[in-house]
């Protein structure tokens, strides 16, 4: 069987979760029909990304030591088709990907890249920028993106990761065009289960009995859910570090509790940042069609969405901000006393620990020891005699 | 003669300018003028300006070499190359194009090599330093035949100063720790302690540069674990005659059973900035509970520079003057045995302390200075190759 090699490079913000926890649940299956995902904990495949790109985050980097290597080498080691997936990968450079793709062996590459609409990304590009402790206003951010110098690093990051033709120059340049792959998202409104046929038929996946129900997905917020995110990182950021982020905020806050406001708006762009963004899109669209790439979906889906109404994060009153504030109170206190009870059990724990201690200390005999080793360990003498005592007895102190 | 700067330029013109790179030059992208003097090495992708400045600029530092010259140029070509494939650390930009190399209009801005700051190449430099200090492997811990007679003790409190007697005391027989141990804190003046808490960090797991860290724990109105030396001394389970709180240093060896102890060197700011951007690449180099042994290797190799240690910006005194009144209450509170005066706590004048290397008040490291030190460190492998520095001054 040939050996082939899917690679799955970004970018944010399209379906990647989905598709990588379905890959990562369904391994057994997929194994059972010579295709490979090889990850042994779902964040496996980011792991390699920053080992690959030598990439520091906020500490998680520490369990990446040797990620890609390992990763590679299990590709390089596999009969048939692999399968390697994350959207951070959209950000490596052109040495980066150089080493990357020399470290997959002779395995015939097909490079994938699923995109979405500029109109959706950008307000998408936000938020998570935000549920990773920014509080940069979304105005700033917008300004930001669209400084051509790009100088800042927030908007170095989002055009490496967000632009489509620099991405598949870098990734692509040395792959014919009908190994690129671009998988389009459908447009607002389209059939739910529309992008998972698009990646399926990309990933060979056609025909398989895979279990596709959504067990981890990277929610959305609305606009005053996602404005008061913003609020709280500007008290909090500088004081929680991102271990603790991470599971207080990120987690309890944005994805279980605000993510939950499906009534909210969702957050578009205003009409003159609308039109820059289709007039940007335009442009890419005419460039990807020129260089003949495989699509999955239609190029026009970059085109993304008309301008609907614009509601505004950084002006949500205080009114608006009141619903999501109570949840998140809500949702921290009932966090607080599961804390509290995991607390209260350690605690109980040491407290037996120590009870049955004392209650071998009890015995005469200890105490008598232990007065004559108080009394040896106040003198340099004393001291001398408790060593040499150890050492006969096997003791190390 | 000088090209113009937004003419693009022959593909050739760009493979010459890194073949001259790779040979040691030193001529600016801007005034390289050889219209096609390279081939395209095949196979390999173009730099970012930010390796090709920073190798420009190593060789800048290169003294001429005595040695023969084909060693001399094996080794450059070999450490050229190490440059020119190491990635850009963190979150920072991407590699940057050549201004008038021809790009497609996509990806990042084309830049001057010339015009990228301190930061980006520091970047790369970080890499190659935190790789070499991986292939050269911890130094062995020297370990003396532990003396039976030995005073038992626990250093608690000012890390610089814990972490030098500590090594200085495990090579002379007397490791930290034992039954009933003496609980010693070393204190000092509290702006002292914080900037040397954050020193030695940089030199251990690594941490956020200095003025976030310093917000950090300001805004928290806490002060970091081993700076809070009442609650370091109740961690370590100190009970009040077995402890000690030293804050006149002179009298800290007969508390630790010792007649003296070799005087302590703090870290320059360069040193420390240093070494927290190369902690951070070993984090992803080896498993985590290597990192300590490499970084305090890196602490005893790293050379010196004459920059002063960082020091605590006047915004913060007053905060830090509060928290040090604060402690010196608890500590009055709990009764432990001083040795010195606790209003020696309070931190130091500004006035009084040696002369920063950059405006009084300001909590940034400079970052010309940390990247000169990593050329020196890239350019002269003398701290790899030599044995460990014994003296400390």
């Amino acid at each position: 069987m040939s050996r082939r090699v899917l690679l799955h490079v970004g970018c944010p913000k399209t379906g990647t979760s989905y598709l990588q926890d379905v890959l990562f649940r369904n391994q057994p299956v997929l194994r059972e029909h010579d295709i490979l995902y090889p990850a042994d904990r779902f964040d496996a495949h980011f792991l390699a990304a920053l080992d690959l790109m030598t990439l520091p985050w906020g500490g998680i980097e520490t369990e990446a030591v040797g990620a890609w290597d390992r990763l590679a080498a299990e590709v390089r080691d596999w009969h048939g088709t692999s399968i390697v997936s994350h959207e951070i990968f959209a950000r490596a450079t052109p040495t980066q990907v150089e080493r990357a793709l020399a470290s997959l062996g002779d395995a015939e590459v097909h490079l994938v890249l699923s995109v979405r609409d500029l109109v959706r990304q950008i307000p998408a590009e936000w938020q998570e920028n935000v549920k990773h402790r920014s509080h940069i206003t979304y105005a700033k951010f917008l300004r930001t993106i669209r400084d051509p110098a790009r100088d800042s690093r927030i908007g170095s990051w989002f055009w490496a990761v967000q632009e489509i033709p620099d991405i598949l120059e870098r990734w692509g340049s040395s792959l014919p065009p009908e190994r690129v792959h671009l998988v389009t998202l459908p447009p607002p409104g389209a059939d739910r289960g529309e992008l998972w046929r698009r990646f399926s038929r990309t990933f060979g996946l056609d025909g398989l009995p895979l279990d596709l129900t959504a067990e981890r997905e990277n929610p959305s917020l609305g606009v005053p859910e996602t404005s008061l995110l913003r609020t709280i990182n500007e008290r909090v950021t500088s004081i929680i570090a991102p271990p603790d982020y991470r599971p207080l905020v990120r987690e309890t806050l944005a994805h279980q509790t605000l993510s939950r406001s499906v009534a909210s708006a969702r957050l578009g762009l205003a009409p003159e940042d609308h039109a820059w963004a289709r007039e940007l899109s335009e442009r890419w669209i005419e460039v990807l069609a020129a260089r003949g790439y495989d699509v999955a979906g239609s190029l026009d889906d970059l085109l993304g969405p008309d301008a609907g109404t614009f509601a505004d994060p950084d002006s949500a009153t205080a009114d608006e901000l009141l619903p999501p504030a109570l949840d998140a109170i809500s949702a921290l206190l009932v966090e607080a006393a599961r804390l509290r009870a995991v607390e209260e059990r350690l605690h109980g724990e040491v407290r037996e620990a120590r009870e049955e201690l004392d209650r071998a200390r009890a015995t005469p005999a200890y105490r008598a020891r232990r007065k004559v080793v108080t009394t040896l360990e106040n003198s340099p003498a004393g001291r001398g005699s408790l060593d040499a005592y150890r050492r006969l007895r096997g003791h190390k102190d | 003669m000088t090209a113009p700067s937004s003419a693009t330029r022959p593909a050739a013109s760009v493979h010459g300018w890194v073949a001259h790179l790779r040979s040691g030059g030193t001529t600016p992208w801007l005034e390289w003028t050889d219209p096609g003097a390279g081939d395209e090495p095949a196979g390999r992708a173009l730099p970012g300006a930010q390796q090709l400045e920073l190798l420009r600029r190593i060789n800048l530092a290169r003294p001429s070499s005595a040695r023969p010259r084909g060693d001399h140029d094996r080794e450059r070509t070999r450490l050229a190359d190490r440059v020119l494939a190491a990635p850009a650390a963190g979150r920072g930009k991407a590699d940057l194009p050549l201004i008038g190399a021809g790009t497609t209009g996509f990806g990042a801005r084309p830049v001057d090599p010339s015009s990228v700051d301190a930061h980006e190449l520091l970047r790369v430099a970080s890499t190659l330093l935190a790789d070499d200090l991986v292939a050269l492997g911890p130094d062995p811990v020297r370990r003396g035949m532990p003396r039976p007679w030995r005073r038992r003790f626990q250093l608690v409190g000012d890390p610089v100063v814990a972490t030098a007697a500590r090594e200085h005391l495990l090579g002379r027989g007397r490791p930290e720790g034992g039954p009933r141990p003496f609980v010693v804190a070393v204190g000092g003046p509290l702006d002292d302690l914080l900037a040397h808490t954050w020193t030695q960090r940089c030199f251990e797991h690594g941490s956020r540069p200095w003025g976030d860290w310093l917000r950090f724990w300001r805004e928290r109105d806490q002060l970091p674990a081993r700076v809070d030396l009442d609650d370091s001394v109740r961690r370590w389970g100190g009970r009040r005659p077995f402890v000690r709180i030293v804050t006149d240093l002179d009298r800290l060896p007969e508390h630790l059973g010792v007649r003296r102890l070799p005087p302590v060197r703090v870290p320059g700011a360069d040193q420390a900035e240093l070494a927290r951007r190369i902690s951070a690449v070993v984090g992803i180099r080896v498993p985590v509970a290597e990192r300590p042994a490499l970084m305090r290797t890196l602490q005893t190799r790293m050379p010196d520079s004459g920059v002063a240690p960082v020091v605590v910006p006047a915004a913060e005194h007053e905060w830090v003057a509060t928290s040090a009144a604060r402690m010196e209450r608890r500590l009055t509170r709990a009764g432990y045995p001083v040795v010195g005066d606790l209003a020696d706590l309070a931190p130091r004048a500004a006035a009084d302390r040696p002369g920063p290397s950059r405006p009084a008040g300001q909590a940034g490291v400079d970052g010309q200075q940390v990247l000169d030190l990593a050329i020196r460190m890239i350019v002269d492998p003398g701290w790899r190759t030599g044995r460990e520095r014994r003296v400390e001054q």
